[in-house]
């Protein structure tokens, strides 16, 4: 009772400096707090491009690079289609068929390398692994070449019409794959009697932009699809713009010409919890050593816009900045903590001539440094949320742009080109302050004050009572 | 009782070493009032605070009781004036945060009293000092004369065998000095206390039953 009440006297008696000292712990705690908020934000923004790339409750996702491209294949025999045009005409090769004069091309090609569909199965079998799925990523590409290309006067090639198509496995589209985080617009999703049928969803964007409805058609590699429901994607996503059945993309889809029958090439991987990302991702690397593997940490580095600048700037200054406000706080702790007690020596020395044993000085000094430290983490905490309200209120929606190869190869008289397909995403960016966050902060706080209360501490240890008490007498 | 045998005390002044005490021989009863007068830098002082359980002789044999401070541990020396030795200073030494019963508490949280029995203690030691009604005023509240008081109760309020007080009025003026020698003479009597009274006041030093001078680190009495 009496080390409160001498402690509690003892504050006030010093409250302009009690107040300075916990208010330069306060100001580091409460950076270090907005900086980890900051952080935070960045992180969940950086997920949410990874939600909004692979959908809900995927953490990894395994792809696999195309195969390389043999331009001194002949033309159409190493896979893909070539359209040559000459003053003839164009000529459309494909897996080494060819075909001259005005036609309408119409293919629905991958432009990442096939997996094979097991793989699936035994990523699920996988320590750490919560679900997997297997999707197959598509795009449809339509050109209509006219007879004339090629003749003086005939014009150019015209630009191929493309939209994506993601093959979608039914059974687990509800929980895990790009269709996971949709929300039915209109009409029905896919029903397990869908799994062979040639049905499809729409995004809902692209069916506006189309003028596609539930009960039309869309043509997929030459096929009729019967468009079955519309969705929409959360905002700032890049959505695939048609959904259709795995087993049907398989049957209907190329890579490189060959079929993608029995195969998939995006594997969605749920892990058990965040730690244990980076184990399933050595695991699968192990599995699989061509694979591409996309974690939030990966695909993180991918960005690029102002999320990564954000990212930059909250990891690399914020960071310094709170270390270095903290180092200055416990600074200027320790000197004025140092100072207040050579002020004491009289009584520090009294007390010891009254009986008291230094470790009950040293206990009543670091109460106080503690004290201190702890009206540090409250005021700390306070600054440190208004720190991140401040930044979610003028913080303004962030662009995360991801590039990916498409796996293409054009083949033009100046060259090969191999062209990449970039994803620009708005992601919010929402500072959110952590209970780990907070019990740091409160622990970094009363750390500054348990380093001033041992320097304070260790110069009264130094203190010989007769000295102590000949020094002022 | 005191029993000092050629008791030196030496100090480090940078590289110089000076001889606070050269030999002191000295013996005093249980209950005897000294007092030690002299002049500045004489060794008063350094007298009191080996009296006092402060600091220990660099040579010569010190007991009290019986019992040798000099080779006393640090834990022992400070039981010792927790439980035996009472001090008054010359500028009072109250911690100016505490009221005047907090500063009166302050000498008995050493012996691990409880709350309540403290508290009984605290008021008794005013009262006999004459200041109940200021129990809650803080020593800037008080007079230099009733801070003197507040003092003395804590010196007293463990109930110790010795006093040692250093210049006790030093700093009051002559009304307040009779005041505060006459409490302490009261007190000396009623509790039978050993006292030991440093002061250059010749008004102070006659009341004591016997006076010693301490010059050159060497203490002398007159017959």
């Amino acid at each position: 009772m009496f080390f409160f009440t001498y402690l509690a006297r003892e504050l006030r008696r010093r409250m302009r400096q009690a107040i300075f000292i916990a208010l330069g712990l306060a100001v580091g705690v409460g950076l270090v707090i907005t900086v980890t908020a900051a952080s935070r934000g960045v992180q969940n923004a950086q997920a949410g491009v990874l939600k909004g790339l692979y959908g809900v409750g995927t953490d990894i996702t395994v792809t696999k690079p195309p195969p390389a491209f043999n331009p001194a294949a002949p033309p159409g025999g190493g896979g893909g289609t070539r359209i040559s045009v000459g003053p003839g005409g164009a000529q459309v090769c494909n897996n080494g068929k060819c075909t001259h004069g005005a036609q309408t091309i119409d293919n629905l090609g991958a432009s990442s390398g096939a997996l094979a569909a097991s793989t699936v199965t035994d990523i699920a079998r996988l320590g750490g692994v919560t679900a997997a799925a297997g999707g197959l990523t598509l795009t449809d590409r339509q050109m209509t070449i006219p007879a004339n290309i090629g003749s003086p006067g005939g014009g150019t090639l015209p630009q191929p019409v493309s939209f994506t198509v993601q093959g979608t496995d039914i059974a687990t589209a509800a929980k895990l794959g790009p269709l996971s985080d949709a929300t039915l617009a209109k009409g029905r999703r896919f029903a397990a009697s869908d799994a062979n049928s040639d049905v499809a969803m729409v995004d809902d964007n692209y069916a506006t932009a189309n003028n596609l409805k539930v009960g039309k058609t869309i043509s997929i590699d030459k096929t009729k699809f019967t468009i079955v429901g519309l969705v929409a994607q959360p905002q700032g996503s890049t959505p695939p713009d048609v959904y259709i059945p795995l087993a049907r993309a398989q049957a209907l889809g190329t890579l490189g010409g060959k079929s993608l029958k029995g195969d998939v090439n995006t594997i969605y991987v749920t892990a058990a919890s965040a730690s244990q990302i980076p184990a399933v991702q050595r695991e699968i690397a192990h599995m699989i050593p061509s694979a591409t593997i996309t974690t939030p940490s990966t695909l993180a580095s991918q960005i690029t816009g102002s999320l990564s600048s954000t990212a930059k700037l909250a990891n690399d200054l914020g960071k310094w900045l709170s270390i270095m406000v903290l180092i200055a706080a416990f600074a200027v702790a320790v000197i004025l903590t140092m100072a207040a007690v050579s002020r004491r020596v009289r009584e520090f020395g009294t007390l010891k001539a009254l009986g008291w044993r230094g470790g009950r000085i040293v206990a009543q000094v670091m109460g106080e440094s503690l004290a201190m430290g702890l009206l540090g983490a409250a005021l700390g905490v306070g600054l440190g949320f208004a720190g991140a309200a401040i930044i979610n209120a003028i913080a303004p929606p962030m662009s995360a742009t991801v590039t990916q190869a498409t796996g293409e190869h054009i083949f033009t008289p100046s060259g090969e080109s191999n062209p990449t397909v970039s994803h620009t995403l708005s992601v919010p960016m929402i500072a959110t302050v952590s209970t780990a966050a907070i019990v740091g902060a409160v622990l970094l706080a009363l750390a500054g004050g348990v380093i001033a209360g041992t320097f304070g501490s260790w110069r009264i240890s130094q203190l010989r009572p007769a000295d102590a008490l000949s020094k002022v007498g | 009782m005191y029993e000092l045998t050629d008791v030196r005390k030496d100090y480090m002044t940078g590289s110089r070493t000076v001889q606070a005490l050269s030999g002191v021989d000295l013996q005093i009863p249980d209950g005897e009032w000294i007092a030690v007068r002299g002049r500045t830098g004489h060794g008063k002082s350094t007298l009191l605070n080996l009296l006092g359980a402060l600091d220990r002789p660099t040579a010569g044999r010190l007991l009290l009781d019986g019992r040798d401070i000099g080779s006393m541990g640090n834990a022992e020396l400070t039981r010792l004036r927790a439980t035996a030795i009472g001090f008054v200073f010359q500028t009072f030494n109250l911690v100016p945060t505490l009221s005047a019963a907090d500063n009166v508490e302050a000498a008995l949280v050493p012996l691990r009293i409880r709350q309540r029995e403290r508290r009984r203690r605290v008021i008794a030691a005013l009262d006999s000092v004459g200041l109940a009604d200021r129990a809650r005023h803080l020593p800037s509240e008080l007079s230099g004369g009733q801070q003197q008081r507040v003092a003395i109760a804590r010196a007293l309020v463990k109930e110790p065998k010795v006093l040692l007080a250093d210049e006790p009025t030093g700093n009051l003026d002559e009304e307040t000095r009779d005041e505060i020698i006459g409490l302490m003479e009261k007190l000396w009597r009623e509790r039978g206390l050993t006292l030991v009274l440093v002061s250059h006041d010749s008004a102070v030093v006659r009341r004591a039953q016997r006076v010693g001078v301490m010059s050159r680190g060497r203490i002398s009495f007159r017959t």
